[in-house]
């Protein structure tokens, strides 16, 4: 029979002073989760490791294998030893938890922080009937909405790949937040809680997220957290949360791409962060090193265009109320200071002295899938 | 000493529904106790769905729902709670739904009702292939918003009672070790079946050893018709784990090692549609009369590969992950290899209508019940109905004793029970090994006390049972340390099993009838002169089992034969 060796994490804070690994010879079959029952059974019964379904949907079983997070009971050995070639596979606790023991961590926390996000329906009672002996009306497609976070089962496989925790203790885990999401797009959920919700998704970290997307790879439900991240965002931004630097950010490339067609890295420190210096400082530097800078861009050819086609992305993610227009009028007049003409004309003129700046318009014109003039 | 008025024991849908409806009515202290997180338990693996007649439910009625549970139960249910139960539906699903179950919605954006095994109406309210998992989840949302109070990963070691009422329990804390004694006024158990009694043929969780059963038996209080366990036709050979009715729906056949599709010869216009109890002797019938596939002949083809791979891609996905994953077979190029597989408890803690035992303040509510509302044979459908329609009862039941009962005074002396028990497990010789015991366990009860039984295999298999009780003194815990000891719960949960496995092969022994899934050969006939009666069996002093009988209660629907 074929077999491979698991480097099995052991630690009981009882009885070891430091952590060390064990190895154990199991056969190429089935699942890791055979192989860790097959241990406990035949080699081992003092390994600890948390089991229950053994068919993927109570989450018990999620550990580290060189370092990727998996679902014990949905991998297959035969693939894990082709991935790996049949070298030891070494096997750990979920990272960001505190062990327990050998394979079991300490959950308890990562279940305290979604606490603080409000993860249930506040119901609105002009939606749901307080009458218990009548139904609530939820159409089929409202229900597309929320399709993918109820399928979270608390694993916490996402909480141990998140970067955003390694970085910030505060940090809610991508669950949290798709676990919160789920009611935000919950036409019975109260308005009150939606708003709470995102308040405290923002002290919870919204804004910390890097968009690394590991938290959608390793989750083994389809829950794309990383996503609902970024539509929580979204909703801080349109609820007016816009003091956040994340916010302010996420402003500042809206309006500047907009308003120019690309982001202004003089302006950026001052407008995310209230620097005031940092423009001073940055356009000395720069030209110190002799990097020629400006301090707004200068409008290319079919900027109008552009606009257009920006703010129907915009709306087709339903992010154009995002758009702040008297930032952007204040751009324009920037823009006009400096150029010594309002916005039109120095368009214009580019257009005339310009020519390689189509494609920009190009590019989004096959980012829409319509064809270019 | 830790105390509450009220603690919970388990933290599947009767455990967390009991504890949302006992937040909300009372100011009383409620805990639940759990042995894994809630959300881990094996209520999320239920996919199909939970029968109720609801306001649109055009031409049925909680009576006609009534007749069908009482039809498919072989007429042994309790009428006066499947009553209860019956009329109860639109009631809890209502409520569950507008806590947030996402039940699947007809265009007009009502609940869907789909129809279901043994219904005479389409009346299975069903959340995708998903129903079970998302009222877990659902309701433990809502007891995280209700703040209750959670002992998770607390394993149930023995109830305390005075002979009269209930005063606390003893429980061992899984994370930091250490027997525990907590004092209680109320205890509701909502521990799960015991479906791992037949250890490797059932679609069970691992930890679904009937806990809280087999603490009840061992507490004196009586056990109703254990011999009745439902076996679905179809678990995949190596595990048990199921593959669901609806692969056959979709035009799965069922062959034996000659390639014949044998269900014509049992029910030649249904096919491999026929109830799940039928489907489930035909197979056995094949493996037992040598027309098995395999080395061992011991189990029969469901065969998907004239579906082709885009059906089954799309309407058997999850089918397909699990044989290719569990089973190591592709269904679209081979066919699956299945056997029956232990699948639901119908007996259990013996307890009137209301989920109340004979000590007062103990309640059981869920799979770990016998209330009776499944008799001999449960409709799919009605578990996930049960849990909640008598989880919520037993907790309002429980908030009504604990506010009156005056204060109790658990003796010490079982803590120090419990201690000296879990030490003697560590320190005994260790001759037998756990995992080959559990194994035979296994394997005595399915060749034994499977989908067929009869008087002489029953009566060996009764003999090994109590070998295998007796070399379980000599299973050791081989593992001594305190902290997240899941060897110790393994050799406490293996134990629970062997408790509960005497009571089932007792029971099935007297008898002598078949009804509902108890199937025997030697008495192929349903039987309700002598036998239309619930079985119980208890424990005695002297730690042998005694077997008694108690009536039914018909209200309504008189014994017929059960026909579909």
């Amino acid at each position: 029979m074929e077999t491979v060796t698991l480097k099995v994490f052991r630690f009981d804070p009882e009885k070891d002073k430091i952590p060390y690994y064990r190895d154990y010879e199991v056969p190429v079959e089935g699942t890791l989760l055979n192989a860790l029952l097959y241990i406990k059974e035949n080699l081992d019964p003092t390994i600890s490791f948390r089991a229950f379904c053994r068919s993927e949907v109570c989450g018990s079983c999620s550990v580290r294998v060189n370092g990727k997070t998996k679902l014990a009971c949905k991998t297959p050995m035969k693939e894990l030893v082709k991935t790996w070639k049949g070298k030891p596979l070494r096997i750990d606790p979920l990272n960001h938890m505190k062990v327990i023991r050998d394979l079991v961590v300490d959950i308890d926390k990562p279940i305290e922080k979604m606490k603080t996000l409000i993860p249930w329906l506040v119901p609105d009672p002009r939606v749901v009937p307080s009458d218990p002996r009548h139904e609530s009306i939820i159409y089929p497609e409202e229900m597309e909405l929320y399709k993918d976070q109820i399928h979270c089962m608390l694993c916490f496989s996402c909480y141990s790949a998140c970067e955003a925790v390694e970085d910030n203790e505060r940090y809610r885990g991508p669950f949290a937040f798709s676990k919160a999401y789920r009611f935000q797009v919950d036409r019975r959920d109260i308005e009150t809680a939606k708003e709470k919700r995102i308040r405290y998704s923002i002290s919870g970290g919204l804004w910390s997220c890097v968009q690394c997307q590991k938290c959608i790879h390793v989750c083994p439900k389809g829950v794309k957290p990383a996503e609902d991240i970024q539509n929580l965002r979204g909703q801080a931004v349109k609820k007016g949360f816009t003091d956040k630097p994340g916010a302010k950010k996420l402003k500042h490339y809206v309006d500047w791409i907009y308003a120019t067609g690309q982001i202004n890295r003089l302006y950026l420190p001052e407008e995310v962060y209230g620097n005031k210096e940092a423009r001073k400082k940055l356009t000395e530097e720069y030209e110190r090193m002799g990097i020629e800078v400006w301090e707004v861009p200068k409008p290319t050819k079919g900027l109008m265009k552009f606009r257009d086609i920006y703010l129907e992305i915009l709306s087709r993610e339903d992010k154009a109320l995002e758009l702040d227009f008297s930032h952007v009028r204040k751009i324009d007049k920037m823009v006009s200071d400096i150029f010594k003409a309002d916005i039109c004309t120095i368009v214009d003129r580019a257009h005339q002295n310009n020519r390689k700046s189509k494609g920009l318009i190009g590019k989004l014109k096959g980012l829409l899938g319509g064809s270019d003039d | 000493m830790l105390e509450y008025d009220i603690v919970i024991v388990g933290g599947g849908g009767a455990g967390l529904y009991a504890a949302l409806w006992a937040a909300e009515n009372t100011i009383l202290k409620v805990a639940v106790m759990t042995k894994v997180y809630p959300t881990r338990s094996h209520t999320g693996a239920a996919e199909g769905g939970i029968n109720a007649v609801l306001t649109h439910s055009v031409g049925d009625s909680p009576e006609a729902h009534a007749y069908d549970t009482v039809k498919g139960s072989d007429f042994l249910a309790d009428q006066d709670a499947v009553d209860i139960m019956c009329k109860m539906g639109a009631a809890v699903i209502y409520d569950i739904a507008h806590r947030g179950v996402p039940f699947s919605r007809r265009p007009d954006g009502r609940i869907a009702q789909r129809p279901f095994g043994g219904a005479s109406f389409p009346r299975t309210c069903y959340a995708a292939d998903k129903t079970g998992f998302y009222i877990l989840q659902t309701l433990y949302e809502q007891c995280l918003k209700n703040n209750v109070t959670f002992l998770n990963e607390w394993f149930l070691l023995s109830i305390i009672h005075n002979g009269e009422r209930v005063e606390g329990l003893t429980a061992w804390d899984i994370r930091n070790g250490g027997v525990h004694l907590i004092k209680t006024k109320a205890v509701i158990l909502a521990t799960g079946g015991h479906g791992r009694v037949y250890w490797n043929r059932t679609s069970n969780a691992l930890g679904n050893t009937g806990d809280g059963t087999a603490a009840a038996l061992r507490a004196g209080l009586p056990l109703k018709d254990m011999e009745f366990i439902q076996f679905h036709p179809t678990g995949l050979a190596k595990t048990g784990i199921l593959v669901t009715e609806g692969a056959r729906g979709e035009g799965g056949f069922l062959r034996n090692k000659d390639g014949e599709r044998f269900m014509k010869r049992y029910a030649p216009e249904k096919m491999e549609l026929a109830p799940r109890d039928i489907v489930a002797r035909a197979i056995q019938t094949e493996i037992d009369e040598g027309r098995g596939c395999g080395p061992e002949g011991d189990y029969v083809y469901l065969d998907l590969t004239h579906l082709g791979e885009e059906k089954i891609n799309e309407r058997l996905p999850q089918t397909r992950e699990h044989a290719i994953l569990y089973e190591g077979v592709d269904p679209v190029k081979e066919p699956i290899p299945v056997a029956p597989t232990a699948h639901y408890s119908m007996g259990g803690i013996d307890t009137d209508k209301m989920g109340r035992t004979k000590i007062k303040g103990l309640y059981a509510a869920g799979e770990c019940a016998c209330i009776s509302v499944h008799g001999a044979n449960r409709l799919g459908g009605n578990s996930l109905l049960d849990i909640l329609v008598f989880g919520r009862l037993t907790a309002l039941e429980a908030v009504k004793y604990a506010d009156e009962a005056p204060e109790t005074t658990p003796s010490l002396a079982k803590q120090k029970d419990d201690e000296r028990r879990i030490l003697e497990l560590m320190e005994n010789d260790g001759k037998e090994s756990l995992a080959e015991l559990r194994r035979e366990l296994g394997n005595v009860m399915i060749k034994h006390f499977g989908v067929f039984r009869e008087e002489s295999t029953m009566k060996q298999g009764i003999e090994k049972l109590y070998e295998i009780r007796e070399r379980a003194k000599h299973v050791k815990v081989h593992d001594t340390s305190k902290r997240f000891n899941t060897d110790l719960i393994s050799v406490l949960e293996f134990l629970n099993l062997v408790d509960l496995s005497l009571p089932i092969a007792i029971a099935a022994i007297e008898r002598k009838e078949s009804r509902g899934a108890h199937a025997r050969k030697d008495y192929p006939n349903r039987d309700d002169k002598n036998f239309l009666k619930h079985s119980i069996v208890t424990l005695k002093e002297d730690g042998d089992y005694q077997l008694s009988w108690k009536p039914v209660t018909i209200t309504k629907f008189p014994p017929e034969e059960r026909k579909y």
